[in-house]
Order: C-alpha cells, then sequence, then structure tokens
C-alpha cells in the first residue's frame, strides 16, 4: 500500500511539472485595463477623458475587444496626474503613471501627460515596465527622436495628437496663403512664455518667416496668466504689422483678442488662442472675435463635412454629452486612440505588449482626423490630405458666430476673408 | 507709445486699486487675515455667471445676489473659521488660505473648466484718446476704482462703523473698553470686505473669461499694493496701485511683459527691506501683524 502511495505521489509530481507553470486561464470577462493620466483641470484633459470614456463605452456595449477569441471589455483607471499645471513637478507626474501601472496594474497607458517634459520623462517608465502607451497633447518632437535613438527601449510610446512640427507646417501654409491672396508680409509675433509657445514662435521665425521672406516686425512673450495686451498690440500697430501671430493656451488669451477688436489694431489674428477654438468662443467673447483666424490641431475638433468620420465624431460626443467639444486640441485623438489600440490587440490576437506594438506600428485607420498611420517616429503622420493623412486645419471666425474652415484647400469650406476695416496689401 | 502707456498705466493701476480695496478693508484697515480674497474673487464670478446663465435672472439683480451672496461667505467664514483661531495671526492667515484654495478647486471639481464662463460688459464699443484706442469698459473700471477708493476713505474716516474698524486692529481691548464688539466688527469686515471682492469680479472679469487659477493673480496683486502702500491706508493703496500699475505697464512696453509679474514681487521685497510698514502705513509695523 505503502508503495503504491509513493508512486501516486511521484507520479503527481510529474505531472503537475509537465504542466508547467500554473496560469489561469483568461476569462471573458477579465478587463484590459486602460490607465488615463490626465489633468482634469484643464478643458482638454476634461475632454479628452471624456472622448476615452466614450470610445470604450462603444467598444464594450460592441462586445469589447476579441483577444484571440475571447472577448474582453476596457476598463479605465483615470487619475489627475495634473501634468498640464506648470508648477507640478515631473516626478508628481511620473508617480502617477507608476501607481496606474503597478497598483492599477494597466496594461496600458492612453492620452497621457500634459505637458512634453513630463511626456519625455514617463517613456523611461513606460520602457521599463513594456506598458504601451498613446499620446493625446504632448507636442515635442523630441519624443520621436527618443523613439529612433534607442528603438528597444522606446518604442513602447506612440503619439495621435498633432505635434509641434505639424503646426508649425500648418501654420505656414496659412502665412503663404495670406501672402499670396493678400500680399501680407509684415509679421508680429505674440506668444504665452512657455516652452512649447516659445518654441514654436521660434521655429516660426527660423523655419517659415525667414525662408518665405516675411519681416518679423516684433515679438513679445507674455506670462501665463497676463490679461493686458495692450503693449504688444500698440508695438504691432506702431510696426504697421499685417499680420499678428497670437500662440497661447490660457483662458485669459482671449482678452488679446478682445483687445484687438477695441483697440481697432489693423492686422489680421492668424494663430492658436486656446479659447477660440470651441463653438461657445463667439457667445463668451460677445461675437468680438468676428476675422480671426485659428488653429485646430485635429479635425473632429470642429467638423469637418469633407470627412465624414469627423462629423459623425463630433455630432456623437455632443449627443452624450450634451455640449459640443470646446479644446481645439486632444478630443478627436483621445477617441480615436481607444480604436487604434483595439484593433492592434485584435490583430496581435494577445495583449502581450511587445506584440501590441508591432501591431499598433502597423495602422492604418480611417477615423475622424482623417487617415490614422505612424512613421517611424511613432507619431501620427498630419498632412493636408484627408485621404491620406491625419488633418488640422484653420479656422475663421463669421457672423453669425460660425466656424469657417479655410485651410488647407482640400477640405476648405470657404476663402479666408478679411474683416471690416482691413485691407489687402496688394 | 508713451501716450499708449499713460493711458494704460492708469487702466492698469485702477485695476490693481479696485483689486486691492476689499483686501485692505478686511486684511490693513481691520486686521483680520483673509488669505480667501482671491477665492472669493473667482467665487463672485462664477455665482453671476450661475445666476445669469442657469436661473436666467436679470444682469444687475445677479450683481447684487453675487455681492450679498460674497459678503455672507465672508461673514460665514469669519463665524466659523477665523473665530476659532483669532488672535493667532498665522494661523488665521493658514486657514483662509486653506479654505481660499478649497473654495478654487471645488470650481474645478464641479466642472467650472474652459473658456465659456464670461460675464458681459457693461459698456460696449471704445474710443480714442489721441491715437490712443480705449474700450469703454475699462474707462468704467478706472471710474469705479476711484469712486471705491473715495468711499473707502471716508468710511474709514468718517462713520462710526469705520472708525471701529481701525479700532480693532490699533488695539483691540482698548476698542472693547470703548464699546465696540470686536467679533462682530470682525465679521462685518469680513462681508464688507468681501462684498468689495466680489464688485471687483464683477467689474473686471467681463474683459476676458473666468479662470480658477486667475484667484492666485488676484491675492498676490492685492498683497502686493496693500503691503507697498502700508497696511490700513487708503492713499496708501491709491500711490502703490499708481506706482505698481504704472511701473509694470511702463516694463511690458519698454522691456518684456515677462518681466511684468517681478515688478509686484520687487515692490515687496523693497518696501519690506526698507520700510517695513509701507509708504503711508501707520499702524504696526508689518512683521508684527503677520
Amino acid at each position: 500500500m505503502k508503495r503504491y502511495t509513493w508512486i501516486f505521489v511521484i507520479a503527481l509530481l510529474f505531472l503537475g511539472l509537465m504542466a508547467g507553470p500554473q496560469v489561469p486561464p483568461v476569462q471573458a470577462n477579465q478587463p484590459i485595463i486602460l490607465g488615463v493620466p490626465t489633468s482634469i483641470g484643464f478643458l482638454e484633459g476634461k475632454e479628452g477623458l471624456f472622448c476615452v470614456n466614450m470610445a470604450v463605452d462603444e467598444i464594450n456595449k460592441a462586445g469589447g475587444v476579441n483577444v484571440g477569441g475571447v472577448m474582453r471589455p476596457f476598463k479605465v483607471i483615470a487619475i489627475d496626474a495634473r501634468g498640464a499645471e506648470p508648477g507640478v513637478p515631473v516626478a508628481e507626474v511620473i508617480k502617477a503613471h507608476k501607481k496606474l501601472i503597478l497598483e492599477d496594474k494597466a496594461n496600458f497607458i492612453v492620452f497621457g501627460s500634459f505637458r512634453s517634459e513630463c511626456a519625455i520623462a514617463v517613456m523611461d517608465v513606460v520602457g521599463q515596465y513594456k506598458v504601451p502607451m498613446l499620446l493625446g497633447v504632448a507636442m515635442s518632437p523630441a519624443m520621436e527622436k527618443k523613439v529612433q535613438a534607442n528603438y528597444d527601449k522606446y518604442k513602447y510610446t506612440f503619439r495621435v495628437c498633432l505635434n509641434a512640427v505639424y503646426l508649425i507646417k500648418y501654420l505656414a501654409g496659412t502665412m503663404a496663403y495670406l501672402n499670396k491672396q493678400f500680399g501680407f508680409n509684415r509679421v508680429f509675433i505674440m506668444n504665452q512664455d512657455v516652452a512649447w509657445a516659445r518654441k514654436t514662435g521660434d521655429l516660426m521665425v527660423k523655419l517659415v518667416f525667414d525662408k518665405m521672406g516675411w519681416k518679423v516686425v516684433g515679438r513679445q512673450a507674455y506670462p501665463t496668466g497676463s490679461s493686458d495686451f495692450s503693449s504688444g498690440l500698440m508695438k504691432a500697430r506702431a510696426k504697421k504689422a499685417q499680420v499678428i501671430l497670437p500662440i497661447f493656451d490660457m483662458p485669459q488669451s482671449g482678452i488679446l483678442v478682445k483687445q484687438w477688436k477695441s483697440m481697432r489694431i489693423p492686422a489680421l489674428v492668424a494663430g492658436f488662442i486656446s479659447p477660440l477654438a470651441g463653438p461657445a468662443a463667439w457667445k463668451s467673447f460677445g461675437g468680438k472675435i468676428d476675422g480671426a483666424l485659428n488653429s485646430i490641431f485635429e479635425i473632429g475638433n470642429v467638423p469637418c463635412p469633407k470627412v465624414p468620420k469627423s462629423v459623425e465624431f463630433f455630432n456623437k460626443y455632443k449627443k452624450r454629452y450634451g455640449r459640443a467639444i470646446e479644446a481645439g486640441h486632444s478630443p478627436a485623438p483621445a477617441y480615436e486612440m481607444v480604436y487604434i489600440l483595439k484593433e492592434a490587440i485584435e490583430r496581435a490576437g494577445t495583449i502581450d505588449p511587445d506584440k501590441v506594438v508591432s501591431e499598433l506600428e502597423k495602422t492604418d485607420r480611417m477615423g475622424a482626423m482623417g487617415r490614422i498611420r505612424f512613421n517611424k517616429g511613432h507619431q501620427v503622420v498630419y498632412g493636408t490630405n484627408p485621404a491620406e493623412t491625419a488633418m488640422g486645419c484653420m479656422v475663421q471666425w463669421r457672423k453669425p458666430g460660425k466656424r469657417v474652415i479655410v485651410f488647407p484647400p482640400s477640405i476648405a469650406e470657404g476663402n479666408i476673408v478679411l474683416p471690416e476695416g482691413l485691407k489687402p496689401a496688394k | 507709445m508713451f501716450l499708449g502707456s499713460l493711458v494704460y498705466g492708469f487702466i492698469n493701476s485702477a485695476i490693481l486699486a479696485l483689486l486691492a480695496v476689499g483686501f485692505n478693508l478686511t486684511f490693513g484697515i481691520s486686521g483680520v487675515a483673509n488669505f480667501a480674497y482671491g477665492a472669493i474673487y473667482i467665487f463672485s464670478g462664477f455665482l453671476t455667471w450661475i445666476f445669469l446663465n442657469f436661473l436666467g435672472l436679470n444682469y444687475l439683480l445677479c450683481i447684487a445676489a453675487s455681492v450679498f451672496g460674497a459678503a455672507l461667505v465672508g461673514m460665514v467664514m469669519y463665524y466659523t473659521i477665523i473665530l476659532r483661531v483669532k488672535g493667532l495671526p498665522l494661523s488665521e492667515v493658514m486657514a483662509t488660505f486653506g479654505l481660499g484654495l478649497a473654495i478654487m478647486e471645488l470650481f474645478r471639481y464641479f466642472d467650472f473648466v474652459g473658456f465659456r464662463y464670461t460675464l458681459p460688459v457693461f459698456f460696449d464699443g471704445s474710443f480714442s484718446i489721441g491715437e490712443v484706442w480705449v474700450d469703454y469698459q475699462r474707462i468704467f473700471i478706472a471710474l469705479i476704482a476711484v469712486a471705491l477708493t473715495g468711499f473707502l476713505y471716508f468710511f474709514t474716516h468718517h462713520t462710526k462703523m469705520g472708525l471701529a474698524f481701525r479700532a480693532i486692529a490699533q488695539d483691540e481691548r482698548t476698542a472693547l473698553t470703548f464699546g465696540i464688539e470686536s467679533d462682530r466688527i470682525g465679521a462685518l469686515s469680513m462681508a464688507f470686505g468681501s462684498a468689495l471682492a466680489a464688485v471687483a469680479a464683477i467689474v473686471i472679469l467681463p474683459l476676458g473669461t473666468i479662470a480658477v487659477e486667475g484667484g492666485y493673480e488676484v491675492l498676490i496683486n492685492a498683497l502686493a499694493v496693500c503691503i507697498v502702500g502700508g497696511l490700513g491706508s487708503t492713499v496708501g493703496v491709491l500711490v502703490a496701485s499708481v506706482l505698481i500699475g504704472y511701473a509694470q505697464t511702463f516694463t511690458a512696453n519698454y522691456l518684456e511683459p515677462h518681466w511684468m509679474m517681478l515688478v509686484s514681487l520687487a515692490a515687496i521685497a523693497i518696501i519690506l527691506a526698507v520700510k517695513p510698514s509701507g509708504l503711508f502705513g501707520k499702524q504696526k509695523e508689518l512683521e508684527e501683524r503677520i
């Protein structure tokens, strides 16, 4: 009897060893966790999170994500990492990401840090823990350089939103249009005194205005929180600027356009002022933004009739949340990145990070922003043809409170019209 | 450019004076710390916006309700927070500052984020002084600032209640012997100061949008004006506003706007080093108060 018992125990041990490590089977309901570090105190962060939730709900309602034949839902765990606030140290933002990865066991990070310095620092964290991350706000091209410089370590980071280089291309195209159409070639630059706006201004001078033969008649940087722009506007008038290029993302920057109107500065405002991006701006600024040109970083944040999916997305958001998208940057990429991830997981048939990264690189999807494909630096390619690339655009505010897409020509709804009191230079 | 600097320097000075009068009344004149001042400013702006957009009330009624609401918050704050730490100046500062943070972050929490929070201007349009165009709203701000500063001077020098405000700051025990009930006057001082913050908000905020983070800037500017002018001195507020206002505008116009914020901070540092009680401060030395 004793002998049989020993044989039985040895046989059991043998079978146990043959079976290998005991991995619990994946259950159909076991969610795929999306960690969403955001800045809820900022419009882009709030609407970005809304869009992630919207996409997740749609996917889960349709059955979830097909992971190698098993349907699994997405689950969102959001954290207010406060990466948008200039005073919040990068270390705090990194801590928020680590919490999502280590405590909440996030399988993927979506949306991500706001400030580029945070996003770039977090690339090391997601590389260390091999957690694929899709960014939706930070704009520094340094991210792509980092991916290309050390692919194995940084391949887990992707960016779906516009970057600073593409923003400059859209602004350059608009300036070329203004030069060709109206003969304008004198510009005054007003920017917020923060890294991304300063850098964008620098690059506009170096890569656009100097090369295109424009004269930069002056430049003024305003600290975040400034509420009086009269000094810059007076200088723009004195130096006979024909175009004012504003680059701001602070709430107070709407005052600039109001002052531009009330001080009757004979120059066209064309650039980026975040409070002017959304449809509520007309009412908020009492209609005093008529004629101003404003960049929308990604279509979908504004409905573009020539890209039906952008209209569909814009309307879907409005229906779900009861008000329109106000941010000009981030909501559409936040929505799309969840679908990009879903498709990559389904192609990979697993949530193994390396396999998903390989599939993310193969992304080719028509979405709210146009055609979405990544370049070698893991940046979505933006251009001027929605059938080929994702798109940003320039809108012009017109009476009675309509945003008209005026650039690029492939999706334009109309031409740029000079506001009352402004005359062409040719 | 020079004329423009003069005109906008004057308007900037008026805005600073308007921001500082309420803070000066509470902290400067009555010696009651109200470091939630910036938060009350933002609170009043949002309250007006809510009355106007959600309840659809008449604008003047919204303004009256907001000013009253701010005064009520100030008074409640006194009885629930300040009274418990009274006599411990540092605790008063920390408690009210903490409460201010809580108020502002609550607005963030309840989704008051974005660019749609604006108030209508009182007077639309603009006119020119020489070659410098100015909008009517800014002129209105300047007029209100002058009127309120004048009122504050009259109130604190020629009314019984105003004199009581000053008395509790100078010597609370002596004031008590004269029959001035310091708790009641302290509460009224908080209410008046908060109401003045609301008036400033309703007049200034139509220039732009209501943003939570604006509260911090308001507090710093009000503090700078009161410290430079001398705590408790209405004339000091006026002079300090003009000095800082013009210094900021000329800095922006002839140097760079990003040095503007340094002007306020440098003014505080210099005045604390040279004359801690401020230009016109006649009461206790500043370091004895904080």
